[in-house]
């Protein structure tokens, strides 16, 4: 089983659910991911602790689309990259509802 | 003053070439159709000749009597602050470098070149766009345009190791070659890193990166100044000589390799006996001499294309390596767009354009061209050999909401390798 779901919320935003410990296949295939999709991105981390993928989120940081990120404790340094013009913006919330009010706006 | 600092540039640099480049055009417009940049917006400012007009009315008024009568009897003007203000939105937004107005030249005026130096005249007196000065004082600064610090190369180059379970042999002394990265590809393309690897490792190569020489890319260039040129490549080749390598290859990024291959020797002193070529032309040379095989076929799904790139293939003569190896992978959905090879159009993100955040309007235009091309093939993947076409076409393809996949030569290699 993927250590994450994609699956969508509404029109031009996708969930990347994450579930459980990333395997190197399933860190591939979401950068694979991240490179094709052109949308906004919730990126939940309720099934996950911060810890476990805080190498890994903050090594996806500069490939993200426009971000919102909730559900785990994670440090927000890791997210902090110099703005440049390959960059998007990625934040974090502590709430989903907040998360989604500000990607919607974005 | 602005307009001193860029005059005496001019008149420093204006030697019996430039001035007679400048005395052998004809003005026949030529060079206009040639432009991307022209031909989607139809701004007569945005044709090649008249990116020169800076340096042409300097020359004249500075050194031809012609120039002196007419400035003398008010027909023509001198130059002020507000032209040169005006002309660095010209040739810093309007202008990628590309150098397909050269080609066309009936007289064959190095026009590039030329822009090259209205541009070292404007980077003199600072007239800079401010977002592409700012990458290249990062550079200068943290030697890096886009944060690749020390430890941020360490961190991402053992994760793309890690994740990707691949060899990435670093300061490797007595090594062959030296592989050096863009840093779009370090950050926004690391699987770029993986794939590269795994070619280099599966064709016996004995390579290294270098923390020194961990990065190829050269704002400087863009920019037009000469002293940061040579000081963003010297770091390259002083990684090189530490390591003792022969062979330098320059990545999937066309403007460094430009830099690296042709602009240094013109510049500085380059370290004798070692080779500088371009990873496009190494997998050539593996897929011909067989050290490395590729799956027949491998994506023959769906139409491919592939976009030349101005600095590769225009300007570095790779034209036939990737048409070579995609008539492996696609032998039966490969189609050209047109133009192509050398009279292809360029993507318009190049020469600095793409990270000016006020040129993005012309750079979609200028955009418009290359989806013209693709429609025209029904491309459902278009492939290329730079990492700033390959951010320039990601980019676009979500602003215009087009059903294309971007991929990058190096990946599509490395996904085929023969086991």
């Amino acid at each position: 089983m993927a250590s994450f779901t994609i699956t969508p919320v509404e029109k031009g935003i996708l969930r990347c659910q994450h579930t459980g410990p990333m395997t190197h296949e399933d860190v591939r295939s979401l950068a694979g991911f991240l490179h094709d999709y052109r949308g906004k991105l919730l990126v939940d981390l309720s099934g996950t602790s911060g810890e476990e993928c805080a190498r890994n989120l903050q090594q996806f940081r500069p490939l993200m689309p426009t971000t919102a990120i909730f559900g785990g404790e994670i440090n927000p340094i890791i997210l902090e990259i110099p703005e440049s013009y390959y960059t998007h913006e990625v934040r974090y919330f502590n709430k989903e509802e907040e998360a989604m009010n500000w990607l919607r706006n974005q | 003053m602005e307009n001193k600092v860029v005059l005496d540039t001019f008149v420093k640099e204006t030697g019996g070439y430039v001035a007679s480049q400048l005395e052998a055009c004809t003005r026949c417009g030529i060079c206009a159709e040639a432009c991307h940049f022209y031909e989607a917006t139809g701004n007569p400012e945005f044709s090649p000749v008249w990116k020169i007009e800076l340096l042409k009315r300097a020359y004249e008024q500075r050194f031809t009597l012609s120039g002196k009568i007419k400035l003398a009897l008010g027909i023509d003007k001198k130059i002020t602050e507000e032209d040169i203000l005006h002309f660095s939105k010209i040739v810093y937004e309007a202008c990628t470098m590309c150098n397909k107005c050269s080609m066309v030249c009936p007289m064959g005026i190095q026009l590039g070149p030329l822009i090259h130096e209205v541009r070292a005249g404007l980077s003199n007196a600072g007239v800079v766009p401010a977002d592409l000065m700012a990458a290249v004082n990062k550079q200068v600064e943290e030697g890096s345009p886009l944060g690749v610090t020390d430890d941020v190369f360490e961190n991402r180059m053992e994760w793309v190791a890690d994740e990707w379970e691949v060899d990435l042999p670093m300061d490797v002394k007595g090594a062959d070659t030296l592989v050096v990265f863009s840093s779009i590809e370090i950050m926004k393309f690391p699987e770029n890193i993986a794939a590269i690897a795994k070619i280099l490792n599966k064709a016996g190569e004995k390579w290294t990166l270098s923390k020194k020489a961990r990065e190829v890319v050269n704002f400087g260039f863009y920019e037009g100044s000469l002293e940061r040129t040579k000081m963003f490549l010297q770091r390259v080749f002083d990684g090189a000589m530490d390591l003792g390598v022969k062979k330098i290859v320059v990545t999937e990024c066309g403007h460094a390799y430009d830099a690296m291959r042709w602009t240094s020797y013109n510049i500085m002193d380059v370290p004798k006996g070692i080779e500088i070529t371009h990873i496009v032309g190494l997998m050539g040379e593996y897929v011909r001499s067989g050290k490395i095989k590729l799956k027949e076929g491998a994506f023959n799904d769906g139409i491919v294309t592939f976009h030349d790139a101005c600095k590769i293939q225009r300007r570095g003569g790779h034209i036939k390596e990737p048409r070579e190896i995609l008539n492996i992978l696609a032998p039966k959905t490969f189609k050209e767009m047109s133009p192509n090879k050398e009279e292809s159009v360029c993507c318009g993100g190049g020469g600095g354009v793409i990270a000016i955040k006020e040129a993005d309007p012309i750079r979609y235009a200028a955009f418009e061209l290359k989806i013209d091309q693709m429609k025209k093939v029904g491309a459902e993947m278009v492939v290329m050999s730079c990492s700033n076409c390959r951010l320039q076409f990601t980019d676009c393809v979500q602003h215009f909401n087009l059903d294309v996949k971007v991929a990058g030569l190096s990946q599509m290699v490395a996904d085929s390798l023969v086991e």
